[in-house]
């Protein structure tokens, strides 16, 4: 596999980081402008502090679920195509289906014997483009999306977070059907997130201590996983 | 307007709207940079054909994705965050949750102004967070990644469907009546794909299972809430 020595080589490392960057710099140029408009408006240094440790514990499970999925990826894609591809748009699943449509369209399956440097490129091709819809669509089209929700709500604010709470769980009823209907540990592992979270929402909105929202979707995602893993 | 108004739609949203457009085009333009390079220097070229057959075979699969998930998920992540979380990506997995977790946190409702902002800095946050861990995991190499145990690997497998539960239970709560329908919608929709009767459909039509859940769900709780506005009407 002579390619890896390319695909793990500085020039590849160099090109996903011009990449890496400009997701970097954009969610630090919104997150400061978002800290400064949102003291203007009115949002305590309080809340905003909460909100950002929340945030940053809430993202630990998450991203080291992403980093166990990388395993195969990393094997046959190298380092840099990894890093870049799972630091945007697309996900693990994703990924690995892009890239095993490349190596198909050179008549290769993805990871196996005949792997060289023109498969792993046509895998990055498929990947990147494969995904050029979503960037390219909310670059131009997101202001849109803001009227059609507002256009949903008949013009009426009040509906508003009716909608959001809608749109939020319809899409996350969605993701829980597909494990709930495969009746596996997967199944027990999202039901326990599931209750340990119930359980977490409705002592955080009783007893208003903040540690419940810094920590609830973590201790639900531990205790789902280890349930999960029990079984 | 009021002066909150102001700040926020005056000056806040033409800035983010500007700068979102920009990034998104400069990212998916930098995206492409390593596959050029592999072509234009290190003469790794595949075929024409052979690049537009593994991109029409991802884009048989994802092209409605595209359009369906930026719809969806609009309403809960604002437009900056609509922004961040199209150019970084991993939204089910991560963006989505810490942004709900980050509105929690400091009790607004996802849709406000206030709910915009605060999306906006839990997608932020997750990105930071997403690329440090990366970068050590990709640092230390498959290799090393290899040598823990399976049982952890296993483990760590069910982080998803515990943080796909446990989301759910964070919305559902407060709004019981909508989780029931969202779930009835979700199942049956779910159930008929397994069954082969979406079949009709073209393509996967995996896309018309979180059309219906989402829409289908919006749509009867905009309905219930117009009831309950009439009955209180009435009462008045």
């Amino acid at each position: 596999m002579e390619y890896l020595k390319i695909a793990n080589g500085l020039p590849m490392w160099i090109a996903t980081g011009i990449a890496v960057s400009i997701v970097l710099f954009q969610s630090i140029l919104f997150m400061r402008k978002s800290m400064s408009c949102g003291r203007q408006i009115g949002i305590s240094d309080e809340t905003l502090k909460v909100a950002v440790k929340a945030s940053i514990i809430s993202s630990f499970g998450p991203a080291l679920a992403i980093v166990v999925g990388i395993v195969p990826l990393l094997v046959t894609m190298g380092g840099p195509t990894v890093w870049m591809r799972e630091s945007m748009i697309g996900s693990v699943t994703y990924e690995l289906m892009a890239a095993g449509f490349g190596t198909a369209a050179m008549g290769v399956t993805l990871g196996q014997a005949g792997m060289d440097g023109t498969t792993f490129a046509c895998a990055l091709w498929a990947m990147t483009l494969g995904s050029t819809g979503w960037v390219l669509f909310t670059a131009f089209f997101t202001p849109q999306l803001d009227k059609f929700r507002t256009l949903i709500a008949g013009g009426r604010k009040a509906l508003i977070p009716i909608i959001s709470a809608s749109a939020m769980l319809g899409a996350f009823a969605y993701l829980d059907a597909d494990r709930i209907l495969k009746f596996d540990a997967g199944t027990v592992a999202c039901l326990a997130g599931f209750a340990v979270m119930a359980a977490l929402v409705v002592y955080g909105r009783k007893s208003k201590a903040r540690w419940v929202g810094e920590w609830a979707l973590t201790i639900a995602m531990v205790v789902g996983m280890v349930a999960g893993a029990l079984v | 307007m009021s002066d909150n108004g102001k700040v926020f739609d005056g000056s806040y949203m033409p800035f983010i709207v500007r700068w979102g457009r920009l990034t998104n085009v400069l990212g998916f333009l930098a995206g492409l940079g390593p596959a050029i390079m592999l072509y234009v220097i290190f003469g790794f070229r595949p075929p024409f054909s052979a690049i537009m057959a593994g991109f029409i075979a991802q884009a048989s699969v994802s092209g409605v994705f595209w359009f369906v998930e930026p719809i969806s998920y609009f309403p809960i992540f604002g437009v900056p965050a609509t922004y961040q979380a199209f150019l970084s990506g991993n939204i089910a997995n991560m963006r989505l949750p810490v942004a709900a977790a980050a509105q929690e946190a400091a009790g607004v409702e996802p849709g406000s102004n206030e709910g915009t902002i605060l999306s906006c800095i839990g997608v932020a946050i997750s990105v930071f967070v997403n690329i440090a861990i990366l970068t050590a995991a990709v640092a230390l190499g498959a290799a090393v990644l290899k040598q823990l145990p399976p049982s952890v690997m296993r483990s760590l497998g069910f982080i998803l469907p515990a943080l796909f539960g446990a989301v759910f239970a964070q919305f559902a709560v407060p709004n019981p009546k909508i989780a029931g329908v969202a779930i009835v919608f979700a199942s049956a929709m779910t159930f008929a794909l397994r069954k082969g009767l979406l079949a009709f459909l073209p393509g996967n039509p995996v896309y018309a299972v979180i059309i219906v859940s989402v829409f289908g769900t919006i749509f009867v709780a905009k309905k219930m809430h117009e009831m309950e506005e009439k009955k209180k009407g009435a009462a008045a």
